[in-house]
């Protein structure tokens, strides 16, 4: 059974408490919930983590369509899996501090090799003085610095050791002959780029 | 809904969004508001609008300083003589907050006289002055006026010697932090409007929150205190925060050494979370730091704001443990959650350390 609910004007905790309700009746398999707040969409995720169904929500303008699923054939610890990685995805997006976005393998414009030891310079500075960014994110020519035959890897490990997420676009790794020397759990895509770069509190380019 | 004409009593927190501390104003947006108001601060001031203090202090004389604080906000409960009482329990507070005493409270009240009996304003009222009276203060006036909403409070005049005064600045590296009330008010008072809270839960809860933090300040008394602050709206990491940057140290907690009110983490985890508690997440993402995994409910409780919350102490380490034996002694929900430390930078990010296990 299928049902859909208008929660929208109630006040908290009704849409957490109706939709609960509806799914507490195990003959329902989709709960389709309109809501109006960013806080009911995030109670319904942890009463979906709890509850063990999967949870999808789009943004509709003024409202929120949460869809909430419950998949009896698949096994529940993927689903669990399903709902920790949601429930880390929306800790991460709290907490993205600094993004350092390297779109090239220069700093700036000028004398080639001098633009590019500038690069690694600003970089080592920046380890120095203290500064752990979050994440730092290459692309394009910025994919370079992962060489393992250049001078800029060292400070790049320096960052990765001290907890900095230190990635490269692996579209661009591929473009540029770098795959295999770039390991791959430092390889990203475009979508996580996008990520990081929408939900951090500060990005610095170079 | 709206256009039927309702003869029966409305619930008191009938169209209440958001109750108790839970209705305060976020703290990034409150700072970002006064951040515009002029600041003076006489040397006669000792604690005033700048660490995000429990209550004014203005010192009379080197024997005596008054300490001055406003609390007040929406029904949390339907019961007029209870709300009453939580609301007062909620505004004295902030007075032993600073290691004072009240001695008068006013009355600060609104109240929509054609929605409701007298009989329930009378009842409000005669819960907060039963709590005033066990404060061993006085009501001596108020003021009230004809609004849509039912909002009940305080103000209170409390006394101090500046000597003994406790502010939420004072903690040393390596004092242990001690909570005196376990967390997950605002959880529990969510989950009671919804009708979701088992009967010795409610009592657990509701005890919790009329519970005047007199005893706990005795206690605390005793022993080298450095630091001292109430844990109400901005949740306990907003607090730890606010001590942490005050001091100019930062702090380390572990979640699996916070008490916990019946039930709460269970319905943490079903997304019972107050509106406020993701507002408080959002204030002081900033300001903390996992060291590890911590289980989402768990973060969510140290964001819960909590209405007529606990004391937090940060006090000397050779002391904790007997502080909290005495807080244990008479009766309280305390628990030993952490200790301050030094810090390398001076950065103001990540000074609340939160661990598990």
């Amino acid at each position: 059974m299928e049902r859909q609910i208008d929660l929208r004007g109630l006040t908290c905790p009704e849409p957490v408490l109706r939709t609960k309700k509806l799914l507490d009746d195990k003959s329902i398999i989709k709960v389709e919930a309109l809501v109006e707040s960013e806080v009911n969409v995030k109670n319904l995720a942890r009463l979906a983590r709890s509850q063990k169904v999967s949870m999808s929500c789009s943004n509709e303008g003024d409202f929120y369509r949460v869809v909430l699923t419950r998949a009896e054939t698949e096994p529940l610890n993927a689903l669990e899996e399903l709902a920790i990685r949601e429930a880390q995805k929306e800790t991460n997006k709290q907490r993205v501090g600094t993004i350092v976005f390297i779109s090239k393998d220069t700093l700036g414009e000028g004398d080639r090799d001098f633009s590019v030891s500038l690069l690694n310079v600003f970089l080592q500075t920046m380890f120095d003085a203290g500064h752990r960014p979050r994440a730092i994110l290459m692309a394009n020519s910025g994919v370079k610095l992962m060489d393992p035959g250049g001078s800029t890897l060292p400070v790049l490990s320096n960052f990765a050791e001290a907890g900095c997420e230190v990635l490269a676009c692996g579209l661009c790794v591929e473009f540029y002959g770098l795959k295999g020397k770039v390991p791959a759990d430092q390889i990203t895509n475009m979508f996580s780029i996008c990520e990081y770069l929408m939900n951090a509190d500060r990005v610095i380019t170079a | 809904m709206a256009d039927k004409t309702e003869h029966q009593q409305k619930k008191l927190t009938a169209n209440v969004r958001a109750g108790g501390c839970a209705a305060k104003l976020g703290a990034a947006e409150l700072a970002k508001i006064l951040a515009h108001l002029p600041q003076k601060s006489p040397p006669e001031l000792l604690a005033g609008i700048g660490n995000f203090e429990d209550a004014a202090v203005y010192k009379i004389s080197d024997d005596i300083a008054i300490v001055q604080t406003i609390d007040f906000f929406p029904p949390v409960v339907d019961d007029p003589y209870l709300f009453g009482q939580i609301a007062a329990t909620n505004a004295l507070s902030d007075v032993y907050a600073m290691g004072g005493r009240p001695v008068i409270a006013l009355n600060v009240l609104c109240f929509p006289t054609c929605d409701f009996d007298e009989q329930v304003l009378a009842d409000i009222l005669k819960g907060g002055s039963d709590q005033v009276e066990k404060a061993g203060a006085v009501i001596a006036g108020g003021h009230s006026i004809q609004l849509g909403e039912p909002v009940y409070g305080l103000a209170v005049t409390g006394l101090v010697k500046p000597a003994e005064l406790l502010t939420n600045g004072g903690a040393k590296p390596f004092d242990k932090l001690i909570l005196t009330k376990p967390l997950g008010a605002g959880i529990a008072l969510l989950a009671l409007k919804a009708e979701m809270l088992a009967d010795s839960s409610r009592t657990a809860l509701l005890n919790n929150l009329t519970q005047l933090n007199s005893t706990a300040l005795d206690c605390g008394k005793k022993f080298d205190v450095h630091a001292l602050t109430d844990v109400t709206g901005f949740g306990l990491a907003g607090h730890l925060h606010e001590m942490a940057k005050g001091s100019g140290l930062k702090c380390r907690i572990s979640v699996d050494a916070i008490k916990t009110l019946p039930d709460v983490i269970e319905l943490a985890q079903q997304g019972f979370v107050p509106a406020g508690a993701y507002g408080n997440r959002d204030s002081y993402k900033d300001s903390i730091a996992y060291l590890n995994k911590v289980e989402l409910e768990m973060e969510d409780l140290i964001f819960d704001p909590q209405t007529s919350g606990g004391l937090l102490f940060s006090v000397k380490a050779e002391h904790a443990d007997a502080l909290l034996d005495e807080l244990l002694g008479n009766g309280l929900g305390a628990c030993l959650i952490g200790e301050m430390l030094e810090v390398d930078t001076n950065e103001t990010r990540g000074l609340v350390e939160v661990s598990s296990g």
